[in-house]
């Protein structure tokens, strides 16, 4: 039975969803089964949900009490728990923000010392040194004659390669260890990520340096016998502020 | 695990995320989902006892290995480029290292905490380079600025005035290797200790801790020389490179003279004490061939290089 039914399928004509016709273009478009039932899927599941939390909240036992309830609250739509106060004297705080500072200083010395780690091993070969280099001539004639390529032997295209130039003898010589170009390539992206690596160590270490800075005009501040006799500058995103302190006489 | 929620709230789903969310039935709620905890036991929400091995698992590297990038096993020295430099001795490493290296005469030795690479040979055997920082080094400095010549290929003998602790020393006599000669002259007691220690591992330098102004109390030590590179930072330095040529340098020898502009005359645009110092040297019959100052490294430094009592000129 089933090989007559399988059969006669290849009589039948195979019936595929078709999508929108161009005459009905302008109406979007045309929705698929699979569309549908996505559609209709979500529809019913957000129902049954809704049902779920409407027949919850009929059930409710108005009585119903946690220290929750009152311990937290909702602010503009998000739900969060109330800030406890702390009690803190003058003593705690002067402590703390000290230790604060503190903490902040040894970062900026850890910082400090992995970029000079890393300047050591990454010398930035490609920038071109902003140095001056003066070549001495015999006469006048030789000046006029004066070709820098002769000169140094080295191909003209190379001359922008300050770091090294090689003679016109030595170009037949190819690196030392590696000869496969994707190993080459491997390399220029270590190279760029070390890189990467030291320009982010460096902006942490300004910020580092700028945040102590901060902490330390604060804690100045706050020294009573300290008078400020005007600011220079005002505390901005990337400095701290300046202030000029009234001259005291150490006793 | 619940009723079915609106999108990503409702736990479920994906189990892994956030350690078995809001604890509808028995969750264990274990670790922090992919990262396999060493027991194997919480993969988020599922629990089963006993676990799966936890997540990643897959023996060998473990813990927090494969950032590292490209196929595994980049180790020796694969991961640098050696190219041989414009001065022979003198090499530049490219890889995550982006330096000026000298080929390590004493394996296994930093002189002065500075880092090494090591590297495979062709034979197989190990190469080892030590990076030299211009930041420390003038002479590494004078190179990475792109000077003509340095005059110590390997093999050859330099006077080296004003060694200090011997940290460039070490990189002169790598770079001159074990045939060649390194004279390091050193006044000061105190930095002279290091340079013993650094002559100590290395037999082709002489360490002289003397007065560079009296080369006649260390003649008996030094033969000639094909170099004098001095780095003495003294007013008078150029008569004292003079005298130290006149007994040491052989005609047609070179000079590598370090100059700092604040010690000759801080008063002075350093132009003009550089050309001054220039001035100097030409009347001690020293030809200076070419001058590079030392920028973005040092400030107000130069580095004058020429050629000793040159021969006559034939005429062509």
């Amino acid at each position: 039975m089933s090989s007559f039914k399988n059969a006669s399928k290849s009589f039948q004509k195979s019936h595929k969803e078709r999508h929108q016709p161009n005459a009905r273009q302008h109406l979007g478009h045309l929705e698929k089964k699979k569309d549908y039932k996505e559609r209709a899927d979500d529809y019913n599941a957000k129902k049954i949900q809704l049902q779920y939390l409407q027949k919850k909240a009929l059930d409710r036992n108005p009585d119903e009490f946690y220290y929750h309830m009152i311990n937290a609250e909702v602010k503009d739509g998000i739900h969060l728990d109330k800030a406890k106060t702390v009690e803190l004297t003058d003593e705690q705080i002067k402590l703390m923000q000290t230790q604060d500072k503190r903490y902040i200083a040894a970062r900026h010395v850890m910082e400090t010392r992995k970029v000079a780690r890393l300047n050591e091993t990454l010398q930035r070969l490609e920038e071109a040194p902003s140095n001056k280099h003066t070549f001495f001539v015999d006469d006048e004639k030789e000046l006029k004659r004066f070709n820098l390529a002769k000169r140094l032997d080295t191909p003209a295209s190379l001359l922008s390669r300050r770091y090294n130039r090689p003679r016109t003898a030595d170009l037949t010589k190819t690196l030392l260890n590696v000869k496969d170009p994707a190993t080459i390539e491997a390399c220029s992206k270590l190279r760029g990520k070390g890189y990467k690596e030291l320009q982010r160590r460096m902006e942490r270490q300004q910020k580092l340096i700028t945040l102590e800075k901060k902490m330390e005009i604060k804690k100045t501040l706050q020294n009573k016998k300290r008078t400020v006799k005007e600011r220079i500058a005002p505390e901005t995103k990337d400095a701290a502020p300046i202030y000029l302190f009234k001259q005291e006489r150490c006793k | 695990m619940g009723r079915p929620g609106f999108g990503d709230r409702g736990g479920g789903g994906r189990g892994g995320g956030r350690g078995g969310g809001r604890g509808f039935g028995g969750d264990r709620g274990g670790g922090r989902g992919g990262f396999g905890s060493p027991g194997g036991r919480g993969r988020g929400g599922f629990g089963s006892p006993g676990g799966r091995g936890g997540g990643r698992g897959f023996g060998g590297r473990g813990g927090r290995g494969g950032g590292r990038g490209g196929p595994g096993g980049m180790k020796g020295g694969k991961n640098v480029i050696i190219e041989p430099h414009r001065h022979p001795g003198v090499f530049i490493a490219r890889g995550k290292e982006d330096a000026l290296v000298t080929r390590n005469m004493v394996p296994g030795e930093s002189i002065y905490g500075e880092k090494r690479i090591s590297v495979d040979g062709d034979d197989g055997t190990k190469i080892e380079y030590r990076v030299w920082n211009p930041f420390r080094s003038k002479l590494a400095a004078a190179i990475l600025g792109g000077v003509d010549q340095i005059h110590m290929p390997p093999g050859s003998k330099v006077l080296y005035l004003g060694a200090a602790s011997g940290t460039t020393v070490s990189h002169v006599s790598d770079v001159v290797g074990p045939e060649g000669l390194v004279y390091a002259v050193e006044f000061s007691h105190r930095s002279g200790r290091d340079l013993l220690n650094v002559a100590k591992k290395r037999t082709n330098i002489i360490p002289i801790i003397e007065d560079a102004r009296h080369p006649h109390k260390y003649r008996m030590l030094v033969g000639m020389v094909d170099c004098v590179f001095a780095d003495v930072a003294q007013p008078d330095q150029a008569r004292i490179v003079a005298l130290n040529s006149q007994y040491f340098l052989k005609n047609g020898g070179h000079f590598v003279i370090s100059i700092k502009a604040n010690c000759i005359d801080s008063t002075a645009e350093p132009e003009a004490v550089f050309a001054g110092e220039v001035k100097k040297l030409q009347s001690e019959k020293f030809k200076p061939q070419e001058q590079l100052t030392l920028e973005p490294y040092e400030r107000d430094h130069a580095v004058v290089v020429g050629v000793y009592r040159p021969p006559p000129k034939t005429k062509a």
